[in-house]
């Protein structure tokens, strides 16, 4: 019974772990994105900055709790059998948890690069110090790390939309590899 | 095809839960650094985008769950989904028929002072029932993943 409640709590959390990447993005690329182009560009700076800032914090608690659950789902399970020796290497099941777990540090190195190089790129102001070719390069910079904000994040979707495919798989298909 | 169904129930649920998560802890607390004109502008934008997501995310949530071929242990639990489903569609058609376009709903230039305040009075009920709604869809959608966790339903890892 406790191990079944175990389970229930892995797969809740997991799932939560999926809404708030998957869902996240999607609100924040497809619904909240779009709406801010019709408010004046320094204000659609300041709510994309806001936004973007707790998203992001989201984003790594996802990332967090996403191998944390699957960890407790796994174990609660008793699928430990089915990766014993090379079969993490050699058997369906192994193959698409590995490949899951090769996503998923992919989606760390992308929410790293988006975090760490190009949000600081994106809250830098132009300063008239910097006169109007400092400005325009300010300008173009910025636009450039936007462009690839949103193209990571485009990517990073497709990525966890397979991922949950690889999940799905391992529920009801013993993997899909 | 149990897989493709899992697939599809497990996107639709996440994209709709993780779209209210991000409405309550993302953009709610990001309004009070804006001006109240330009959160009105980005709010009607993105409720009339939100309306159609939701509705076809919970379409698919729907969809996936008449197709699943297991029902989810305890008994309880297939009726309690098929409410918290219900609760969710009233939910979502309330706010984007009702509530979202009157709070966003702009007086006639030609109306007197009164016609004007009774207009306001009206948007600012709206405002506050939708806040009350949001927090209400937010417990019923992570109501309704628990229930997909449990084993049998279609959920992340729940059906082994």
């Amino acid at each position: 019974m406790t191990a079944t409640w175990v389970q229930v709590l892995g797969a809740f959390l997991h799932l939560l772990a999926v809404a708030v990447y998957l869902g996240g993005s999607v609100a924040m690329e497809f619904v909240l994105g779009p709406a801010q182009r019709f408010v004046p560009p320094a204000q659609a700076q300041v709510i994309g900055q806001r936004t973007a800032d707790r998203f992001l914090v989201l984003v790594w608690g996802a990332l967090a709790l996403l191998p944390a659950s699957g960890a407790l789902l796994f174990f609660s399970l008793s699928d430990q059998h089915t990766l014993s020796g090379t079969k993490f290497f050699t058997t369906r099941y192994g193959q698409t948890l590995l490949a899951m777990i090769v996503l998923w540090a992919v989606l760390v190195a992308n929410g790293a690069i988006i975090t760490f190089v190009l949000r600081p790129r994106l809250a830098q102001r132009a300063s008239a110090q910097q006169g109007a070719a400092g400005v325009s390069r300010r300008l173009e910079t910025m636009q450039s790390a936007a462009t690839w904000v949103s193209r990571i994040t485009r990517a990073d979707l497709v990525i966890a939309l397979f991922v949950v495919l690889l999940g799905a798989s391992l529920a009801y298909g013993g993997g899909l590899l | 095809m149990r897989l493709l169904i899992a697939f599809v129930f497990t996107a639709a649920l996440s994209v709709y839960l993780g779209g209210a998560l991000v409405m309550e802890l993302v953009w709610r607390p990001a309004q009070r650094a804006v001006p109240p004109a330009q959160v009105g502008v980005v709010c009607q934008r993105m409720g009339r985008r939100w309306r159609w997501v939701a509705s076809g995310t919970l379409g698919l949530v729907a969809a996936a769950w008449i197709f699943w071929p297991r029902s989810p242990a305890p008994d309880w639990a297939a009726p309690l989904s098929v409410l918290c489903w219900g609760s969710l569609a009233a939910l979502v058609l309330t706010m984007g028929v009702l509530l979202h376009p009157r709070s966003h709903a702009r007086g006639r230039a030609a109306a007197d002072g009164a016609a004007h305040a009774a207009a306001r009075r009206r948007r600012l009920r709206a405002m506050r029932a939708m806040d009350v709604l949001l927090r209400m869809e937010l417990a019923v959608a992570v109501a309704a993943a628990v229930l997909a966790a449990l084993p049998g339903a279609p959920g992340a890892g729940g059906g082994r």
